[in-house]
């Protein structure tokens, strides 16, 4: 590196006569570089610094450090490096280790063409300038005055220096040299001021048209020739759109509208409108032109114009993105929500579908009951009085006796086996030696074969003994089946009570039984355990409890594959409570639905919807829960259990 | 050798009812009973070991441990009834168990519950006829469980005129 001769050659001497130069004694620019170097740029650093920081050298970032370690009440707004062969962000992150260092303005000095090794002082903002060695005189100086100023303006406002530095808005007291970036700091109504007093300096007086509210200055899609500087009022940018008209920008004061479709030589990209009373100056292309080319340095002005104008457009440009982004996200979150409620809604629709076609079944079952009550009744009474009218006959008959005890024999004879039934025809038929006898005789209830021989003997004996026994049999078949029917009748009735008032006195195992027997077409295959513990009667809605027993019982046979067990186990964990399980044995519910295994869901398979597992749980939790009482799922390999706990008690009131 | 009969039903009130609709059949053929299909194997074993051939078989659809269909899905890998005839009885078999028993138990005939006497007789004759005429046996023993005319035909066949 080559730098301007220096009669000095080292820092101490340096320092010293800083000292008496600069201004606090704590306040000071740090030159880390080689020690002859250093001399040269502290020389230069501290005519520009005269009056405001001393200087002081360091050889490297570690003494850097340790300098600053030793002067814990150091101020150093500027730290001049130079580059050496160790990167600039390795002596960078040397530096930091002091925080004092941390916030220092950093510049640069370098003779290399290229430097790869600032990547981190660039990425933190921390490298203010870059200045090429060898340099001009005075450069550091003046370079590092307008970064101290700059410095001290941000951090250290209230020092007097400070204050005769810098103005009270911030900004340097000392203005640009440039006309261009002095202009910029200008009012925008400031610029537009000058621009105007320089055109009327070449065209003379210009009149000032005033506009009422609502005109339109330029017209979307109209060639531009003109602009119009807006000396006040406000104007507003529109845009046409389907929807209406767009605003895209609110000018205020000291605007040129027209300058940018000028500029690109187009037709109005939008519609200018004055939305208050304007004040502007009306100015043709050719008077512009012509103002332009006489005085060269309204170039400027109007190039001030028309960045301020971009940046202003840039900048308005970026926030409606910005609000564009939020917007969207604000919409995506309500798109979720509508959908998220959407799928409630529907959720909702389907657990009232269902219910409506329970109610609608329970009232079907209702009818039904009330329907086959009365012919069952009769039925059932019909048997009695066959039998009692048969006897009563037989009574009269010459052998009566005979016929009348095959008869009730019959009607009363227990259910057996087949096998066991094969096993008697097989001994009658050995007995008499003729299987079609044996058939005929086993039908008519004779077993024995001394009485099967003395019958065979007599036809017409036999005959009676053959018809007494088909009508009891026929007598008996019948009232189990007529009872059957009855049973079924009361638990249709049961099922299908209208809510009302919770009952008392409600045996819950019997409810079980008459959601048993209403599934008993599905049971099939499966086998059935029941283990009853004893049970208070409990105060309920049995029509509703019976709802849920079918559910849940329909929810343990869909688990099985036709072959299975279910499990019925009931308690009473507490005096006040009872207790009832339904297990099974089959597929386990999915893990990852299992926690909403209550919601209402349903699943739709080859076109039809199909109330899954959710819907029965749903409806079964909401009966639950309206008794007061309490329904928990369990389910892991090997099956699945139901535990529904109710209050003996019955609803809260 | 006597044909055999065997009814499958686990309700007593309807095995008793499918008997005594059937007693016509009783003096000349062989009636079992069975209430489930592990009985029902016995009582094939039963008849091959008497020397006597399982014609025909009436079974419910619905029984405890397996359903009807498949018992008599399973009878078509039973070379002791392989040949029987087959009628399914029952009050709620879907279409697709229907189904399986056509196509997998080559089912001969379906009744429905309530059934009427004469034509169930009328089926049975019939199926017992074919399965005369199928396996070729003499008709003259079992001729009051047939249908006369198909009979006559078959012995007109067997050239035993």
């Amino acid at each position: 590196m080559t730098a301007p001769a220096s009669p000095l050659d080292g820092c101490g001497r340096r320092d010293e006569r800083n000292a008496e130069v600069a201004g606090p004694p704590w306040c000071h620019a740090l030159v880390i570089a080689p020690p002859p170097l250093a001399a040269t740029i502290a020389e230069d650093l501290a005519r520009g610094l005269s009056g405001l920081l001393a200087v002081t050298c360091t050889p490297d970032a570690e003494a850097a450090v340790s300098r600053i370690a030793a002067a814990p009440d150091w101020i150093v707004p500027l730290i001049l490096m130079v580059a050496t062969e160790v990167p600039i962000d390795d002596q960078l992150r040397i530096l930091d280790q002091e925080p004092a260092l941390r916030t220092a303005s950093l510049l640069l000095l370098t003779d290399r063409a290229w430097h790869e090794d600032v990547t981190l002082a660039v990425d933190q903002n921390r490298l203010q300038a870059v200045i090429h060695a060898p340099w001009t005189t005075g450069t550091l100086a003046w370079l590092a005055r307008a970064q101290v100023t700059r410095w001290l303006g941000a951090n250290r406002p209230q020092d007097p220096q400070t204050q005769q530095l810098v103005a009270p808005d911030g900004r340097p007291m000392a203005p640009p040299e440039s006309d261009l970036l002095r202009l910029l700091e200008l009012e925008t109504m400031d610029v537009a001021t000058q621009l105007l007093a320089g055109v009327e300096r070449v065209l003379g007086p210009c009149a000032r048209l005033r506009l009422p509210a609502g005109t339109r200055l330029i017209q979307e899609g109209v060639d531009v020739d003109a602009v119009l500087v807006v000396l006040k009022g406000r104007v507003a940018l529109d845009r046409a759109a389907p929807s209406g008209d767009l605003r895209l920008h609110h000018d205020s004061t000291g605007a040129v509208v027209g300058l940018l479709s000028l500029a690109r030589q187009q037709r109005a990209f939008f519609t200018a409108r004055a939305t208050t009373e304007v004040e502007v100056v009306h100015l043709s292309f050719e008077q512009l032109d012509r103002a332009l080319a006489v005085d060269p340095s309204l170039g400027a002005a109007m190039a001030a114009v028309s960045i301020r104008a971009l940046a202003n457009r840039l900048q308005r440009a970026d926030q409606l993105q910005i609000e564009k982004t939020r917007l969207n996200q604000a919409l995506e979150r309500e798109r979720q929500e509508l959908s998220r409620t959407l799928h409630q809604l529907e959720q909702a629709r389907l657990e009232l579908v269902e219910q409506a076609r329970f109610a609608m079944l329970g009232e079907l079952a209702a009818g039904i009951a009330h329907e086959l009550n009365n012919p069952v009744a009769a039925m059932l009474r019909a048997t009695t009085y066959v039998g009692e009218d048969l006897e009563r006959v037989l009574a009269s008959h010459p052998q009566g006796a005979l016929a009348r005890s095959v008869f009730e024999a019959e009607r009363e004879r227990a259910p057996r086996s087949t096998r066991e039934e094969r096993a008697i025809r097989r001994h009658l038929e050995q007995a008499l030696g003729d299987p079609a006898l044996a058939q005929r005789l086993f039908e008519a209830g004779i077993e024995e074969p001394e009485r099967a021989r003395a019958l065979t003997a007599d036809p017409a004996r036999l005959e009676l003994v053959e018809a007494a026994a088909g009508i009891g049999s026929a007598l008996r078949n019948l009232e189990v089946a007529s009872r059957r029917m009855c049973e079924l009748v009361t638990s249709l009735r049961t099922y299908s009570r209208p809510k009302g008032q919770p009952v008392s006195g409600i045996d819950l195992h019997a409810g079980i039984e008459d959601s048993l027997r209403l599934i008993a077409h599905r049971l099939g295959r499966v086998e059935l355990e029941r283990h009853y513990g004893e049970l208070p009667t409990i105060r309920c809605h049995p029509g509703e409890l019976g709802e849920l027993w079918t559910n849940l019982l329909a929810n343990a046979l869909d688990a099985l594959d036709e072959t299975g067990r279910i499990r019925l186990i009931t308690d009473a964990p507490t005096p006040q409570a009872v207790r009832v399980r339904v297990q099974d044995n089959g597929r386990a519910i999915d893990p990852a639905i299992l926690p909403r295994v209550f919601e209402p869901r349903f699943t739709t398979k080859q076109g039809a919807v199909r109330y899954g597992l959710g819907l029965g749980l749903a409806i079964a939790r909401r009966i639950v829960e309206a008794h007061g009482g309490t329904i928990d799922l369990t389910s892991a390999t090997g099956g699945t259990q139901v535990t529904v706990v109710l209050p003996v008690a019955g609803p809260p009131d | 050798m006597r044909l055999a009969l065997l009814i499958l039903e686990d309700e007593r009130a309807v095995r008793e009812a499918l008997r005594r609709d059937l007693a016509p059949f009783a003096s000349h053929i062989r009636l079992e009973e069975a209430e489930d299909v592990e009985t029902a194997r016995d009582v094939i074993t039963e008849i091959d070991a008497d020397g006597d051939q399982l014609a025909l078989v009436l079974a419910d659809h619905r029984l405890p441990g397996t359903s009807g269909v498949d018992f008599l899905i399973s009878l078509r890998t039973d070379e002791r009834a392989s040949m029987a005839r087959t009628i399914l009885v029952t009050g709620q078999a879907d279409q697709e168990d229907t189904i399986r028993a056509i196509n997998e138990a080559q089912l001969d005939r379906y009744v429905a519950k309530p059934w009427q006497p004469e034509l169930l007789c009328q089926m049975v004759r019939e199926q017992l006829t074919d399965y005369v005429v199928s396996r070729r046996l003499d008709p003259l023993p079992h001729l009051p469980a047939l249908d006369a005319a198909a009979a006559m035909t078959l012995l007109q066949d067997r050239g035993d005129f």
